[in-house]
């Protein structure tokens, strides 16, 4: 009997053409688009700095005029949080990785997902568009009353750029619905709660301190637009704490939010890169939830000198502090898993060395600033910009660039340029340590954060010479990344597994095919793919 | 840290380096452990498979409770360095730091403090500090505070449009001075020129809103204070063209106004004063022509002359007045 096959029509969607990105409902492409995206926001946000910089470089310099100046500050950070960070951490590889590490075809809602991810880009397109066209908020990222009021702030860039961040909350949190009914019910047979993957489990707590979070901060900023625009009376003389409250009590959390990732990332690339299974794993997967718990506690602490009850500022000087105990739990578990390992120094490794190695400086410079008395000396000043990029350059930004070079052969099919990538890692470590490691100094030297320029004199000049240097360091580092990444194309084929990895996604080919497992795997521990290979005699 | 002169300020930088050295032992050995792994346990050969450690429950239970203890030891620290700050006796501030201004329980426990020797209002306004002293002579000053050194002062501060912050990192803690509330700060310093300056961003001259404080002598101070209540009736000598220019590049004028090839670059006045002489009118006003008279009059109150417009009164004393008039006429 003959039989006959007929080919089934592709829809649209699954093609591979203009209409099949844009109409995409695939998490691997949904993923590569926010990574594309956020990727342009990074390099967009990242010459802004060049800017700041450039105007920092030696006292009264008249690069930018201060108007345009702080246009750029308000810019640069709003850019790199709201348009870069997260979304590269949680919409890129949230999205990409996720579903295939947990054994699943897609994400629990594929159209809710292309929705976050339209939204996110209109709202980013907003923002970038209306700085383009000179309708730019100067009020910082974290837009204090009254200065954004509009009796100080009158123009409508204020307005764009709330709207802009009101919008780019609505994607976030649903994708963090889609990430938590995707992980709680799509996970692969077997996938008991420790056997999920350190990424998936960062990414879990990740979408439900997002889902906490962000109601708070848009009530906040919808208020500010009603009081902008309809005349209602929320953020009134006497009321200018409430919204640094409403605003730290996402804000804060945010922090989390674009560093849990990354420590889900390096949890990841770790024990790979050294042969040995995570070093106490069930504690680490406890350091995740906690941290996302006690950091709905911690907001005040941006707040010890606005003249909060003193009584309610030692409570969170106390919070503050007892988050660092699981935060320095799992810098001793990544170094024990590093111990007695057989370290594969290739370019993700490196990465994830660089981000311990800076982002323990952000750890305890953290701690400091959460003692009271030392944040009445250091607030606000260049010691509190060192320290957050050391947590959010330090750690998030190498948390990327790691998970870049150790996915980006499983996204693309290719291999990286590894001395490439090594010239990259080396530049950036050093380039990155010379930027930020003296504004330490000029912060203790008494220079403020956000001031388009400073006299001679004040003893800060050398710290900002040295610093504006480090920028042009990190920005070529940053190049020739861009180069390696163009040499994709040329790059020697990657295989299924090129590093020896332990978690799903490595089952499949690179790039996986569209509805990623033939065939739904079953799980037996938390390495499967690591067990599968000890199975196999080597030949 | 910048030398600390006050008592406050030394207890912060006490602070500061007992746990700076705490810091430096947990920096020093996690970055030395990773250092060492990464040189020592490098892959050799591809087929290497280390021991596959799980975890060590001991090992474990000391980084949760030794960091633990480390940070409840910063955190005892803190609250005794907080204690020691406002202890009964102590100048400084045994109360919160902000009150709302109706709070009148707030206000009579600063009253009840520490007594002190001079109390100076303060408010802060983009992008200026002004200074008001007590006593019926009206004096005020914007550029910087005259104190006499060591007396007590107290600092009664509020801000007039949006939140500043006041930081000396030399005098003690720095403080929000907010719209619609109080804000106080006590000092005792030796004689000397102190600097800081606004530490919340507050607009496009944020950078300019500089803070000096000046401690002079009680001698020479009570003869200050007698020159500037003298010198607000009457200027003494015809103005100077170079202390006027000296007042002005040195003051919060360079916050809003342009005047090619100086230092001052601020854009918030409509128009540059580059070539302010040869304007027919001051501040774009019908009739007001440009003459030294009509100029001074214009210093002395802008709002007066133009109600609404964005400069504000800087309470220029007459011989301040007589010397910016001298410059700003040269400007042609």
């Amino acid at each position: 009997m003959a039989s006959i096959s007929i080919p089934i029509p592709l829809r649209d969607y699954a093609k591979n053409g203009v209409l099949g990105w844009l109409a995409t409902v695939d998490h691997k492409k949904i993923g590569i688009m926010y990574m594309v995206m956020s990727f342009s926001f990074f390099i967009a946000a990242g010459l802004m700095a060049l800017l700041i910089r450039l105007q920092l470089a030696a006292p009264n310099m008249q690069v930018v005029d201060p108007n345009t100046y702080n246009q750029l500050f308000t810019m640069h950070g709003s850019v790199m949080i709201f348009l870069f960070t997260i979304p590269m951490l949680v919409g890129g590889f949230g999205n990409y990785f996720v579903p295939l590490m947990i054994g699943a075809r897609d994400v629990a809602f594929p159209r809710l997902n292309a929705f976050s991810f339209w939204i996110t880009l209109g709202a980013g397109l907003v923002m970038l568009i209306g700085f383009v066209f000179g309708a730019r908020s100067d009020a910082a990222w974290t837009a204090y009353v009254p200065y954004s009021t509009k009796s100080f702030s009158p123009t409508v860039g204020m307005d764009i750029w709330l709207i802009g961040i009101i919008l780019l909350g609505i994607g976030s949190t649903l994708g963090a619905v889609n990430f938590l009914v995707t992980v709680y019910s799509m996970r692969a047979p077997g996938m008991t709660a420790w056997r999920i993957p350190m990424f998936v489990w960062a990414m879990a707590t990740t979408a439900v301190m997002v889902l906490l979070a962000t109601p708070v901060l848009t009530a906040a900023l919808i208020m500010l637009v009603a009081d902008r625009n309809f005349n209602t009376q929320f953020f009134t003389a006497n009321r200018v704490q409430l919204w640094q409250h409403m605003f730290w009590f996402y804000s804060h959390p945010a922090v989390y939010i674009m560093i849990l990732p990354a420590m889900g990332i390096i949890s990841e690339i770790i024990p790979v890169f050294s042969r040995k299974p995570l070093f106490g794993l069930r504690a680490v997967v406890i350091s995740t939830v906690l941290i996302g718990l006690l950091g709905f506690t911690t907001w005040v602490h941006h707040m010890f000198v606005s003249g909060v009850d003193p009584a309610i500022e030692r409570f969170f000087m106390f919070t503050t502090m007892v988050i660092a105990v699981p935060t320095g739990v799992k810098v001793f578990n990544w170094l024990a898993t590093l111990w007695g390992g057989s370290l594969n120094l290739k370019t993700p490794l490196l990465m994830c060395i660089g981000f311990l190695a800076t982002f323990v400086i952000g750890g305890i410079s953290g701690v400091m600033q959460a003692s009271i008395p030392l944040d009445q000396y250091v607030h606000n000043s260049y010691f509190v910009v060192a320290h957050f990029h050391y947590v959010l350059f330090g750690g998030s930004v190498f948390g990327i660039f790691a998970a870049l070079y150790y996915w980006g052969p499983k996204i693309t099919g290719r291999m990286f340029d590894e001395k490439l990538g090594k010239l990259h890692f080396w530049l950036m470590m050093i380039g990155f340590n010379v930027t930020f490691f003296p504004m330490h100094f000029l912060g203790l030297q008494g220079m403020p954060r956000r001031i388009a320029t400073y006299d001679p004199g004040r003893g800060w000049e050398l710290g900002n010479l040295v610093s504006t240097i480090g920028a042009f360091l990190i920005a070529f580092s940053v190049l020739i990344f861009i180069i390696n990444a163009l040499k994709l194309r040329q790059g020697e084929r990657a295989g299924d597994d090129p590093w020896e990895g332990n978690t799903l996604e490595w089952s499949v080919a690179s790039p996986p095919p569209e509805y990623n497992f033939l065939e739904i795997p079953t799980v037996e521990s938390d390495r499967p793919l690591f067990d599968a290979r000890m199975r196999t005699p080597h030949i | 840290m910048v030398p600390p002169v006050t008592r406050d300020a030394e207890l912060i930088s006490d602070l500061y380096n007992v746990i700076l050295i705490l810091a430096a032992i947990v920096f020093v050995l996690v970055e030395g452990l990773l250092i060492y792994s990464v040189i020592k346990f490098r892959r050799r050969s591809a087929d290497e498979m280390p021991r596959q450690v799980h975890g060590n429950r001991t090992l474990e239970l000391a980084w949760t409770i030794i960091p633990a203890i480390l940070v409840a030891v910063i955190f005892g620290l803190s609250v005794d360095t907080l204690g020691r700050m406002t202890a009964r006796g102590t100048l400084s501030n045994p109360v919160a730091h902000v009150h709302a201004i109706n709070d009148v329980a707030a206000r009579q426990r600063v009253e009840r403090a520490q007594p002190v020797d001079l109390v100076i209002e303060v408010i802060g306004r983009q992008w200026v500090w002004q200074y008001k002293y007590p006593g019926g002579d009206g004096v005020t000053t914007s550029e910087q505070l005259v104190v006499p050194a060591n007396k007590n002062i107290r600092l009664d501060m509020t801000a007039a449009d949006v939140i500043h912050a006041w930081w000396m990192p030399e005098l003690g803690p720095m403080i929000y001075v907010n719209p619609g509330e109080m804000s106080y700060v006590w000092f005792n310093v030796p004689p000397g020129d102190y600097i800081g300056q606004c530490n919340v961003y507050c607009g496009v001259a944020h950078a300019r809103m500089i803070s000096r404080v000046k401690a002079l002598p009680q001698a020479e101070y009570d003869e200050w204070y007698a020159k500037q209540a003298a010198a607000n009736s009457a200027a003494t000598r015809p103005g100077d063209p170079e202390i006027g220019k000296n007042i002005f590049l040195n003051g919060s004028c360079i916050a809003c106004h342009y005047i090619e090839g100086t230092k001052a670059q601020g854009r918030v006045a409509p128009r540059e004063l580059t070539r302010f002489a040869s304007y027919p009118t001051i501040a774009q006003l019908d009739g007001f022509e440009n003459n030294a008279e009509n100029l001074a009059k214009w210093l002395r109150d802008p709002q007066a002359i133009k109600p609404g417009t964005a400069m504000p009164n800087l309470n220029l004393k007459a011989q301040e007045i007589e010397d910016l008039v001298a410059y700003l006429l040269t400007l042609k």
